[in-house]
C-alpha cells in the first residue's frame, strides 16, 4: 500500500489533481484559522442542545412519575399538576454570611421551615399516603425539583451562551456537562426508586444500624430518630438512625445532642456510619474508618455534632462505605447490602480498642432510610 | 413528549442505518480507487481515497458514539430483589422486589418451620450479573 502510495504521487500528468487538493488544504487552514473557535462554538452548540433535549426528557419523565404516583398512592380529589409545578419551582434564599457569626442556627431554621412547608404541600397533594409513604412521596417530589433545577440552569447558560455567542461560557459549560449528566442520570434513578419505597446507597449508615437495633426496643428521640438500647462485648450501644421504613435522614445532630445531653457528656465515643463519595478506580462497597462526623447536607448537624463532641471532649470516629454519586441515590447495590457485616466488625474492633467494658458509646447511622425498617 | 421519545428512538436508529450506509459506501470508494490505482489514473484514485477514508472515519466515530449511547441505556436497567430469610431455620427465598417491601418487615409464617419470615435484604444488580 505504502508503495502503491509513493509510485502514484500525483506528479506531471496529475498535476491539476494535484492542485485541487492542495488549495483545498489552504483553504480549510485559512478557514481553520479565521473561523477555528467559531466553528468549535457551534459544534459545541449542537452537542449542548442534544444534551439539553435529553435533560428535558428526564426532568418530564420524573415530573410525570412524580405525578402518578401521587395520584396513584395519594388519590387526591383535585387537579395537582399545578399546585406541583409551583412546589418543582421552590427556592430557599440562604442566610446572609458577611457576619458568619450564628449563621449555622439561622441555617437551621430555615431549613426547619423549608421541611415543615414541603412536608405539608406534598401532605396536601396525597391525602391519603400514610406516614412513611408521604416520607417516600416527599423524597420523591424533591428528586423531581433537583432534576428541574438542574434542566433551568444548563438551560439558563446554555440559552445565555448561544445569545452573546460567548465560547468562554459554552466551554464551561461543556467542560462540566458530562458530570451534570450523570448527575441527572442518578437523579432518574432515585425518583423511580423512592417512587416504589426501594432502598438507596445512601441507606447503608441506617442499613447497619437496623442490623443492630433489630428486636430491641426502640424508642423517638429528636426529630424522626429512633433509638435503641444494645449490649456489644460488655459496652452500653445507643444505637440511632432515622425513623424508616419511609424515605427519611431526620436530625441525627439533634438527636445525638440529646442523648449526649441526657446522659450529661458521659458517652465515650461517637461511631458514625454514613456512605461516602468514592475517587474513580475505587471499589463500590469498601469501607474506611476515619475521625470525624460523618455526616452530609449543608453542615449544620455535623456543626451541632462536633460543638456537643468538643463540649464534654467525646471523640468522634467514622466509618464510611464507599460508593459513587449515582450509587447513593439509587438503587442500593448488592455490593453495599454486602459490606454491612464489614461495617459491624470495623465498630467492634474499634469499640474493643479505643472504649472500655461498661462505658456508653453513640453508634449512629446516617443516610436516607427509605426502605429500610427497624 | 412521549411523541418526542418516540420520535428521538426513531431517529436514533436511522441515525445508525444512515451511518453503516456511509461505511458501506466509503468502503466501495476505497475499492473501486484501488481498481483505478490498477487502471493507472491516480487521480481518481486519490479522489477515491481521500473521500472513502473521510467517510470511514466518520461513519465509525458516529457508530461509536451510538455504540457508547446504547450501552449506557443498557447499564441504567438494574432488577432489584427481595430476601426473605427465617431466622430460626435459615430458609431463604429470593424474589423480585414488589411495591411495600421493605427491610425488616414481617411477612408470615416461614413455610418450613412456621415462625416468623421477614425480609432481610433488598438490593439492585444489573441483569448481566
Amino acid at each position: 500500500m505504502l508503495n502503491m502510495l509513493i509510485l502514484g504521487l500525483p506528479t506531471g500528468e496529475n498535476s491539476s489533481m494535484s492542485t485541487i487538493i492542495s488549495t483545498m488544504m489552504y483553504l480549510s487552514f485559512i478557514l481553520f484559522i479565521l473561523f477555528g473557535q467559531k466553528i468549535q462554538l457551534y459544534t459545541m452548540i449542537w452537542n449542548m442542545s442534544g444534551a439539553i433535549k435529553k435533560l428535558e426528557i428526564m426532568k418530564f419523565e420524573a415530573r410525570e412519575l412524580t405525578i402518578k404516583t401521587l395520584k396513584e398512592i395519594g388519590k387526591p380529589k383535585n387537579d395537582i399538576t399545578p399546585r406541583l409545578n409551583a412546589l418543582l419551582e421552590q427556592f430557599l434564599i440562604s442566610p446572609v454570611n458577611m457576619d458568619p457569626a450564628g449563621i449555622v442556627w439561622k441555617f437551621d431554621h430555615l431549613l426547619d421551615v423549608r421541611e415543615e412547608k414541603f412536608k405539608d404541600d406534598v401532605k396536601r397533594l396525597a391525602p391519603e399516603a400514610d406516614n412513611a409513604q408521604q416520607n417516600n412521596m416527599e423524597n420523591l417530589v424533591e428528586g423531581s425539583l433537583a432534576l428541574n433545577t438542574v434542566y433551568r440552569i444548563v438551560r439558563h447558560f446554555y440559552l445565555l451562551g448561544r445569545k452573546t455567542q460567548s465560547f468562554y461560557l459554552i466551554l464551561q459549560l461543556q467542560m462540566i456537562l458530562p458530570l451534570i449528566m450523570q448527575e441527572a442520570e442518578a437523579l432518574v434513578g432515585a425518583t423511580k426508586a423512592f417512587a416504589r419505597g426501594q432502598p438507596i446507597g445512601d441507606g447503608v449508615g441506617p442499613l447497619v444500624v437496623s442490623k443492630l437495633m433489630k428486636d430491641k426496643e426502640k424508642r423517638k428521640v429528636e426529630k424522626d430518630v429512633v433509638v435503641s438500647e444494645l449490649m456489644m462485648d460488655g459496652r452500653k450501644i445507643l444505637a440511632l438512625k432515622a425513623e424508616g421504613p419511609g424515605g427519611n435522614v431526620g436530625k441525627p445532630g439533634d438527636a445525638i445532642k440529646q442523648l449526649i445531653e441526657e446522659r450529661e457528656g458521659k458517652i465515650a465515643m461517637v461511631v458514625m456510619v454514613d456512605a461516602a463519595v468514592k475517587f474513580e478506580g475505587e471499589k463500590t462497597g469498601d469501607i474506611s474508618e476515619g475521625i470525624g462526623a460523618a455526616i452530609g447536607g449543608i453542615g449544620t448537624e455535623r456543626f451541632k455534632i462536633e460543638e456537643e463532641a468538643s463540649k464534654y471532649k467525646i471523640p468522634v470516629h467514622a466509618v464510611i462505605v464507599k460508593e459513587s454519586l449515582q450509587d447513593a441515590i439509587t438503587p442500593m447495590k448488592k455490593e453495599i447490602v454486602e459490606a454491612t457485616d464489614n461495617v459491624i466488625t470495623s465498630i467492634k474492633s474499634l469499640l474493643l480498642e479505643r472504649t472500655q467494658e461498661a462505658e456508653t458509646i453513640i453508634i449512629a447511622g446516617i443516610g436516607n432510610t427509605i426502605g429500610i425498617g427497624q | 413528549m412521549a411523541t418526542a421519545q418516540k420520535k428521538s428512538g426513531v431517529y436514533f436508529y436511522l441515525a445508525i442505518i444512515f451511518s453503516i450506509g456511509v461505511l458501506a459506501y466509503s468502503a466501495w470508494l476505497i475499492f473501486n480507487s484501488v481498481i483505478s490505482y490498477e487502471q493507472g489514473q491516480t487521480g481518481e484514485f486519490y479522489y477515491g481515497l481521500i473521500l472513502g477514508a473521510i467517510g470511514v472515519g466518520l461513519s465509525v466515530s458516529s457508530l461509536s458514539t451510538m455504540r457508547r449511547r446504547m450501552q449506557t441505556i443498557k447499564t441504567k436497567e438494574l432488577k432489584t430483589f427481595t430476601v426473605e430469610y427465617c431466622e430460626k431455620c435459615s430458609f431463604k427465598k429470593l424474589r423480585e422486589f414488589k411495591v411495600g417491601d421493605y427491610v425488616y418487615k414481617k411477612i408470615g409464617a416461614c413455610p418450613q418451620c412456621k415462625e416468623e419470615l421477614l425480609i432481610s435484604q433488598i438490593y439492585s444488580e444489573s441483569p448481566k450479573e
